[in-house]
């Protein structure tokens, strides 16, 4: 990354651009507008990238404000996965604009709680998508939800991801009491652990959706639950029997929140990912399916792209 | 420019820049010669703060102190930030704006993070360092707040918690609960 450093201060020369055969990288190929109960998901495992000039063209694509952010962080891996995630973001976006935008166009502003969001420009003769978008990373793992109009949180976690504290401890302090109690039901450690890390993800995904960060939601006023399916609201067609997973507040136990939805799986087979959108009432379902849509890409930018919903990569699917 | 056969790895990790980042923000408190003779009276505790990037050898580097709030910047025309301070004659005044902890604590503080986030023993991690550019999510940063009040034997409320973004606003807050605690 130091390499970076030094280059980002020499000025561009037309010569310095021609050695370079990255100049003009490989277009992305476009993708279709998520649908309105669907998430779209690309993640980027950053032990795939072994092509070093692949970090300088991603580096292209920030801003001046995200390379300075990228290089301050500590240490080259951890400046690695800043600079794929920042990539991630811009080229995933641009996949959604049919090409009029390049993933280097896009500018992104804090809504007033600090939650990242695009910042439209305004165009005389297109409209861009309203697209919303979430990312969350782990040192083995990137990843970026789409939804057109929606808000969205996605949290990702490492299935193997140990915590110092005692499980207990930790839920005590932090989850709320309905979940304390579900996970002193599991006996057998192991479970009790990929339990709770499961339960964060969906606690996390739920805070992000909302955008009012941790303190503005904090874990614990609300529980996140399975909820049998006889009680549930909408019925479904396949999945009518199936428990959903839903939220409440612990000062109103009983009065779900509605409005979310949630998605929890496997990725990778490394990761677990939860997923919480705004259910969209504008376009209510009748007699179908209301629980959300994903569709999965394994994506390593401007080099390959893999669809990877109904392979072995997305499993365990709980809604 | 890589030559070929080199790979590309040893090429990135081969060249360290002399010259400072292009960000003032990051820098550690350096001072230049002429300001430094004319601080032979500085009382307070140095730290040592993260020297990222890494200065020539000749500048002597006082590396930060773990009380200095408010500092001006200026550059100068070769590159290198001098740092003006308030200066009385006979005391320096820093501009404080609350109580600075210990560098014991601000000590046990790295030593707590660096064990959550399994950072190396020669990861440079300091007061100033901040628990985002250290790596860590929000269940490293619920870790490290536990593993402080075990080890502290304080309590933190959650908004406190959700204060702490340096090494420095853990160790300050820590210093005032066991204060609190303890009158």
């Amino acid at each position: 990354m130091s390499w970076l450093l030094r280059r980002n201060m020499l000025p561009l020369h037309s010569n310095s651009l021609a050695r370079r055969p990255f100049a003009s990288p490989l277009p992305l190929p476009p993708a279709s507008l998520p649908s309105p109960r669907e998430t779209h998901i690309w993640y980027v495992v950053p032990d795939e990238l072994k092509d070093a000039s692949l970090l300088y063209q991603y580096m292209e694509l920030l801003s001046p404000c995200e390379r300075q952010s990228v290089l301050r962080m500590n240490g080259e891996r951890l400046q690695k996965g800043a600079l794929l995630a920042r990539a991630l973001v811009r080229t995933t976006l641009a996949r959604y604009t049919d090409g009029r935008l390049s993933p280097k166009s896009f500018k992104f502003q804090k809504n007033r709680f600090g939650k990242p969001e695009v910042e439209w420009d305004k165009y005389d003769l297109w409209a861009p998508p309203p697209l919303q978008f979430n990312i969350s990373h782990t040192s083995t793992m990137i990843a970026c939800g789409v939804t057109l109009d929606l808000p969205i949180g996605i949290d990702i976690e490492e299935k193997q991801r140990k915590t110092s504290n005692n499980i207990l401890s930790l839920a005590h302090r932090y989850f709320s009491p309905v979940e304390v109690a579900y996970l002193k039901t599991l006996a057998d450690p192991e479970c009790r652990q990929s339990e709770f890390i499961r339960l964060w993800t969906l606690k996390e995904a739920y805070v992000k959706a909302l955008g009012r960060g941790f303190s503005g939601t904090p874990f614990k006023d609300f529980t996140i639950r399975l909820e049998a399916s006889n009680s549930k609201q909408v019925t479904g067609e396949l999945k009518s029997d199936a428990p959903s997973i839903v939220v409440e507040a612990v000062d109103d136990p009983g009065i779900l929140m509605n409005r979310w939805q949630f998605a929890l799986f496997e990725l990778n087979n490394s990761h677990y990912t939860a997923v919480c959108m705004e259910r969209d009432v504008k376009n209510p379902a009748d007699g179908e399916n209301n629980s959300l849509k994903l569709e999965v890409w394994r994506t390593l930018p401007f080099v390959e792209d893999e669809c990877v919903t109904e392979t072995d990569a997305v499993k365990n699917i709980i809604r | 420019m890589r030559k070929r056969g080199t790979p590309p790895n040893r090429a990135l990790r081969a060249r360290r820049p002399p010259e400072i980042s292009p960000t003032v923000r990051s820098l550690p408190l350096a001072f230049s010669l002429s300001s430094d003779r004319s601080m032979a009276s500085i009382s307070g505790t140095v730290t040592a703060t993260s020297v990222r990037p890494r200065l020539t050898s000749r500048a002597p580097v006082v590396k930060g102190f773990s009380g200095l709030k408010s500092v001006s910047f200026s550059i100068q025309r070769n590159g290198f930030p001098s740092v003006r301070l308030q200066a009385a004659p006979r005391r320096l005044r820093f501009q404080v704006s609350c109580a600075q902890a210990k560098p014991e604590t601000v000590q046990k503080v790295c030593e707590i993070v660096k064990k959550q986030l399994a950072l190396s023993d020669d990861t440079p991690v300091s007061g100033e360092s901040k628990f985002s550019t250290l790596g860590a999510d929000s269940l490293d940063t619920v870790e490290i707040v536990m593993g402080l009040e075990e080890a502290f034997g304080i309590s933190v409320e959650e908004e406190s918690a959700q204060s702490i973004t340096t090494v420095q606003d853990a160790a300050d807050l820590i210093e005032k609960l066991v204060e609190a605690k303890s009158s």
